[in-house]
């Protein structure tokens, strides 16, 4: 299993109408967090076609990277509420007391934390902790 | 033979009339002992108590029965001090039985800003003559051997306040101890007898309407806990008042092991050990308003794993049964008392999950505010009125656990 | 293959439950009792491996369980010093939370569950059935509906779209003279104990409605007499009735759409015959003698009975006596009693099964936690996070703050960027202050009340553009701040953009007389002035600096995104070395603010506090056409006052925190916050005064105290100016 990773992106705020149209250069895991909310992992530029959008850096969160027996085994029994059978697909809410968000590709699944739960998810779900081998990235202007 | 059976009271009851000075609406502690006290301290006996089901089927016989005057703001402290002095001499006064135990109540704090609030309460309750102390972490391991005091290593316990005339009584006996004083006074005390309206006269309320006929009534007063913004609108009342469920749950009985209360100030759970060795655990209101009596597992997760962190030895308890309460929670978690814009109805509401240790002093006020036709003293800070005057009695700080 | 009962041991056989071993051996469970073997009745329930009331018919037998009867009066004794696991935690305790979602659970594998079971499949729908013969102990049925299941291994919360109750009718159980000798089983559990090879003597098999008593040598049956006055000698009395009873304790405990009860469960049963004599409640040794004494003391009602004669609240929850005290009581008031209300837990759990894998709210670490843990921070909680309270001397860091430079972490603080078309018609709401005023790069202290005029938060409003706006809100009020701001935009119909920054910004506040001196090493040639703001690179990090001050001093808040909050942190206390820099924690911090008769939401103010009883009307902007709050002011401004902030100073030390202020020998409030300051030479502090009327000179802690004006220190602001 591997060490958490930060994750940097850019946090939008727009129309919902205008996020169903946003454009993000690169390569890029976009969370639709709300109707009008998006967190774009990996992203640094952005086109939202709403003039009054807020495009903001994101460093707050990070996360765990699981296989599927990793996660069932200790994250799964954690979660109250059922899970997405989609792939991708978001999931949000509560699991072991912690507000999580659950990403789940086709061969792992990705728990995202604010980095100020990151401790706590160590203790809860008894993941592996938080080592500072942050990749840096530089702040890049970003077209909004 | 089980001890704890009822052998000394004795219930009479009455047929109904249909006109009396006094229809109390509500079988309740609250109702009971204002008929009661109208009865012993102002010889007015032409009393009818009205219960929709049987009496202390409401909150009165759900409670915890923690009997505290711990309070933060001086009118309460005298308030709820002068109710505790009571139920401290009820057993004579009634002859009954009703297992008053004198525990002390531990309130325990977990950070500075907790400790803070202690220290101040102490200060103010002895001030008001609610006798309370600061305790340290070696004075409270001392009272409860039992406790965890690094809280599982996540709720560590710098100090408690310990307020040592803290006690308990059995809820429901503290009920049928006031419905038999009233009753061989000659109240009459009416069972499956709900109230479904008022009558009016003019601006007047002069009876009240049951299934099984009118009432025609002096004064009316409401005392139906949580089902009060129904009652109180038939009168055309609008009260400052939610009503919120309450839960509670007990354990199987043990032998006698767990002396004082311990409640917590930032888990907002507390625990005592009934007469009958349960351990009862109950909690702070939930937080979205309902009348629903049904119960959650989510409360008792929640209370289960709070408890095991102060208290380790409760984890190999068996959970014998948890229930609700709806609780009538004023805006200002403060009680109201008295006279209603509207003659003829007078209220005593806003007990939400802290009333049980009203019911001496708020009866025995309420009688004589009804005898009187004049606001005791004692309870003229709990005026209905106060919240259109914006004079309220805010103290949230000392609802429930806190 | 042996266990212990009592110390002794008793030989078992796979498949055995505790109970079966135990009647095997020719003993009982209990001291006494029917035994139903099927879990309804409590009668086999002991301590097992130090968990009293365990039900041993449901127990599986294992080689070294360690059994004990109770007591025979009282409770067992509380096991008050050695919990099962003595670990640090309670998380992860052991017991474990499995989850399931299914479209039917039906609770039951017998004839009608089965049924039901069936149907449903036919109908193509998913099912899971739950039965205590296979380990599946149904705890409760919960709104939802969920339902929370004990197993062997551990426990299994059932999310249902739909819940069928298919519990079946159970066995009722003798009451009459001898019901407690031991050597009596209902028919269900003669066939169980054959079935286990387990000899039962001679037996004698009775049906209810023809059961006058049992009889018996040292507590053991030995004859049953039947009603017609029949005599027969037994080893093993067999409970054979007609008369069965619904097991609907599950069903009487939800009442939820979603849930159906089938079967004999949902059927009204004929009662048995009134009791006249025996043991009612086993539970709880109630005689059927209490129960006619409460009837005849005036408990004539089926609840009072319960209560009074306390049948029924034990840990059975009714199902030995339910059918008997209904009958007892239909037959004295000639209707038909209901049975009382069913309540959670069925069949019991441990506080350690309910616990199990259960977490409280988290406590938020800001990104500078181990900062300060480094520099020797004694943390505390506050608002929800972890917060330095000091680092080992808070007056020494008060007077880093007051004579040199100081950082504090305010990451925790609210943070909300705002903007949209109707963005400043949205503040002009939400505050009472007046928003559209305020130009670009300027910011203004806000408060924030309720439609009662109550003040609830307060913070900063920055104006960034003409519709772009950074709110700032107190630490332990920003989650609360956040959903008011939403809901009444939301409510509002605004067309305005929100972005809670709360958890993806740092903060930092750089205050004293230096702190104007640190920014320019760090790179801010030309730092922002009071009430400022604008976004520089400090230290290289994008920051954007807030210029206002809560502790008296000229302060810069650097906002900046959280990953970067260590390195600042160290880029600030590397440059300020030399100059002294320390950094300050609540402790300090909080002096600092009284000094300047700053009120933090919560510790200084009430329930009730309006910006009026706060000294604060300055704050608030009547003359704007609403906010919220407004109608409660306006209706409120001109009724008498009773309760009003004052600021106090007195000579000598600082009284505690919450000490009563008297005028004469009455009590008119408390002191709120306290302080002896060092730089003024007197105790200062914030407490509340009732008006009686309001009085210059009051009494704490038996010193005369003087009412003063707040700041009490620069008044005149000059120093944050600076
Ligand atoms: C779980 C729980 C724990 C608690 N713990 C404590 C504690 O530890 N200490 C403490 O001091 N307080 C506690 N309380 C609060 C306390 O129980 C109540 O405040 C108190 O019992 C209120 O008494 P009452 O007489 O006003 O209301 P109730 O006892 O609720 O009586 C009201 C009565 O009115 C009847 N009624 C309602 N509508 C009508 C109608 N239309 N017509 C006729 N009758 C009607 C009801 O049936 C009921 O019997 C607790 C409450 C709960 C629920
Ligand atoms: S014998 Fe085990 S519950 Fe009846």
């Amino acid at each position: 299993m591997h060490a958490p990773e930060r994750l940097d992106g850019l946090r939008v705020v727009a129309t919902p109408d205008a996020l169903d149209h946003a454009w993000f250069e690169g390569d890029v895991v976009v969370f639709r967090i709300a109707h009008d909310e998006v967190i774009a992992f990996g992203a640094v530029v952005a086109e939202v076609p709403d003039e009054h959008a807020i495009v903001e850096r994101e460093t707050a969160f990070v996360g765990w990277g699981l296989s599927y027996p990793e996660f069932d085994d200790l994250v799964a029994r954690h979660v109250e509420w059922p899970l997405p059978t989609e792939r991708p697909a978001l999931a949000q809410g509560m699991a072991a007391g912690l507000p999580v968000k659950l990403w789940f590709e086709h061969d792992r699944v990705l728990l995202v934390v604010s980095s100020g739960f990151a401790h706590e998810v160590v203790e809860r779900f008894r993941l592996p902790a938080f080592a500072e081998s942050v990749k840096k990235q530089d702040t890049r202007r970003m077209r909004a | 033979m089980n001890e704890f059976v009822e052998t000394l009271l004795e219930l009479t009851w009455h047929e109904p009339k249909s006109s009396y000075d006094v229809v109390i609406i509500g079988g309740g502690g609250h109702g009971l002992a204002t008929a009661y006290y109208l009865a012993t301290q102002h010889g007015i006996t032409n009393v009818a108590v009205l219960e929709a089901d049987y009496i202390g089927s409401g909150n009165s016989g759900r409670n915890t029965t923690i009997i505290r005057a711990n309070y933060g703001i001086p009118e309460s402290i005298r308030f709820y001090q002068h109710s505790l002095d009571l139920y401290s001499t009820l057993e004579q006064e009634t002859g009954c039985w009703i297992m008053h135990a004198t525990k002390g109540l531990l309130w325990l704090a977990h950070t500075e800003s907790a400790m803070r609030n202690e220290r101040a309460r102490a200060m103010l309750n002895t001030a008001c003559g609610a006798e309370t102390v600061l305790v340290d972490p070696t004075e409270i391991k001392a009272l409860v051997p039992q406790l965890d005091l690094s809280g599982g290593g996540r709720y560590p316990v710098l100090g408690a306040s310990y307020h040592i005339p803290a006690s308990t009584a059995r809820h429901d006996r503290v009920v049928w101890a006031y419905a038999q004083g009233a009753m061989q006074r000659g109240v009459h005390v009416l069972q499956n007898t709900p109230v479904t309206g008022l009558i009016r006269d003019g601006d007047r309320v002069v009876g009240v309407r049951t299934a099984t006929g009118d009432i025609s009534a002096g004064v009316v007063m409401s005392a139906v806990g949580g089902n009060v913004s129904q009652i109180a609108a038939h009168a055309g009342v609008r009260l400052p008042v939610r009503t919120h469920p309450l839960q509670a749950f007990v354990t199987n009985g043990y032998a006698q092991g767990f002396g004082p209360i311990i409640s917590d100030t930032e888990l907002l759970c507390y625990i005592s050990q009934t007469a009958r060795g349960q351990m009862l655990i109950g909690h702070e209101y939930d937080r979205e308003t309902s009348y629903s009596l049904q119960s959650s597992f989510q409360f008792l997760q929640a209370n289960a794993i709070k408890m095991s962190y102060l208290l380790p030895f409760v984890r190999d308890l068996k959970i014998l049964r948890q229930w609700t309460g709806r609780c009538d929670v004023s805006a200002d978690f403060s009680p109201i008392m008295g006279f209603t814009d509207v003659d003829g109805f007078v209220i005593t509401t806003g007990w939400g999950t802290w009333g049980f240790k009203a019911i001496p002093a708020g009866g025995e006020a309420m009688a004589e505010l009804i005898a009187t036709g004049r606001t005791p003293e004692l309870i003229e800070p709990f005026a209905l009125s106060r919240f259109a005057a914006d004079h309220a009695m805010a103290d949230q700080g000392s609802t429930g656990t806190r | 293959m042996r266990f212990a009962l009592d110390d002794q041991p008793v030989d078992f056989v796979d498949g055995d439950s505790v109970a079966v071993a135990v009647v095997r051996s020719g003993q009982h469970p209990q001291h006494g009792g029917a035994l139903c073997l099927t879990g309804d009745c409590g009668n086999c329930s002991a301590d097992v491996d130090g968990v009293p009331f365990t039900r041993t018919c449901l127990t599986p037998a294992r080689p070294g369980l360690r059994v004990r009867r109770h007591p025979a009066v009282g409770g067992p004794p509380l096991q008050l010093d050695a919990p099962k696991n003595p670990v640090q935690s309670p998380v992860h305790a052991g017991v474990e939370v499995h989850r399931r979602h299914v479209d039917v659970a039906v609770i039951g594998a017998g004839e009608s569950g089965t049924a039901e079971a069936a149907r449903l499949r036919a109908d193509g729908r998913e099912v899971l059935v739950l039965d205590s013969g296979n380990g599946d102990d149904v705890v409760g049925v919960y709104p939802g509906p969920l339902v929370v299941v004990r197993t062997p291994e551990h426990m299994l919360h059932v999310h249902a779209h739909e819940v069928v109750i298919a519990t079946g009718a159970a066995e009722v159980h003798p009451v009459c003279e001898g019901n407690m000798l031991r050597g009596i089983v209902l028919a269900g559990a003669a066939d169980l104990l054959r079935s286990k090879g387990v000899d039962l003597g001679t037996t004698v098999t009775v049906d209810i409605a023809e059961l006058a008593r049992f009889e018996g040598d040292d507590g053991r049956v030995s004859r049953v007499v039947f009603a017609d006055g029949r005599t027969e000698a037994c080893d093993t009395a067999i409970v054979a009735s007609r008369t069965k009873a619904p097991r609907d304790l599950l069903a009487r405990m939800v009442s939820d759409p979603n849930v159906r009860v089938v079967g004999p469960a949902a059927q009204r049963f004929d009662l048995p015959p009134a009791p006249v004599d025996g043991f009612v409640c086993p539970c709880s040794k109630i005689t059927v003698g209490d129960l006619q004494m409460v009837w005849d003391k005036g408990f004539q009602h089926l609840e009072l009975v319960k209560r009074a004669a306390l049948c029924g609240t034990g840990t059975c929850q009714g199902g030995v006596c339910m059918p008997h005290l209904r009958s007892f009581v239909s037959d004295k008031q000639g209707v038909e009693a209901a049975p009382f209300t069913g309540r959670p837990a069925s069949r019991q759990l441990t506080i350690a099964e309910a616990a199990a894998d259960v977490f409280l709210d988290p406590f938020r670490r800001s990104a500078l936690h181990d900062e300060h843990l480094k520099l020797g921070a004694q943390m505390d909680r506050f608002g929800g996070w972890w917060r330095p309270w000091n680092y080992g001397d808070a007056m020494r860091e008060y007077w880093a703050v007051r004579e040199g430079v100081s950082l504090g972490d305010v990451s925790t603080l609210g943070k909300m960027i705002v903007t949209g078309p109707d963005v400043v018609e949205a503040l002009e709401r939400l505050y009472p202050t007046t928003i559209a005023d305020i130009r670009p790069g300027r910011s203004r202290y806000v408060l924030l009340l309720n439609e009662r005029g109550h003040l609830i938060d307060d913070g900063m409003v920055c104006r960034e553009s003409d519709d772009r706006f950074v709110l700032t809100f107190t630490s332990g009020g920003a989650a609360f701040a956040e959903a008011w701001v939403r809901d009444w935009i939301d409510t509002w119909g605004l067309d305005v953009r929100i972005m809670d920054r709360t958890i993806s910004h740092g903060a930092i506040n750089v205050t004293g007389p230096l702190a104007g001196a640190l920014l320019q090493r760090v790179g801010v040639a030309e730092p922002p002035k009071f009430l400022q703001h604008r976004h520089a690179a400090v230290a290289g990090i994008d920051c954007h600096i807030m210029r206002l001050s809560f502790t008296g001093e000229a302060s810069f808040e650097l906002h900046h995104p959280v990953a970067h909050s260590v390195e600042l942190w160290q880029a600030l206390m590397e440059a300020g070395r030399d100059m002294n820099i320390t950094p300050h924690g609540l402790q300090a911090l909080f002096a600092l603010r009284l000094e300047k008769g700053h009120v933090i939401v919560g510790m200084d103010t009430e329930l009730d506090s309006t910006p009026r009883r706060l000294n604060m009307d300055w704050a608030v902007k009547m003359d704007k056409p609403d906010f919220i709050g407004r109608t409660a002011l306006a209706r409120t401004a001109d009724l008498p006052d009773r309760r009003r902030l004052f600021g106090f100073t007195m000579d000598g030390p600082a009284p505690t925190e919450g000490a009563p202020i008297y005028v004469g020998d009455r009590i008119v409030g408390h002191v709120a916050s306290t302080f002896t300051s060092p730089i003024l030479g007197t105790a200062v502090m914030l407490g509340w005064q009732k008006h009686e009327p309001w009085a210059d000179t009051v009494t704490i802690d038996g010193r005369p105290a003087t009412v003063a004006h707040t700041p009490f220190y620069d008044p005149e602001g000059a120093r944050a100016r600076a």
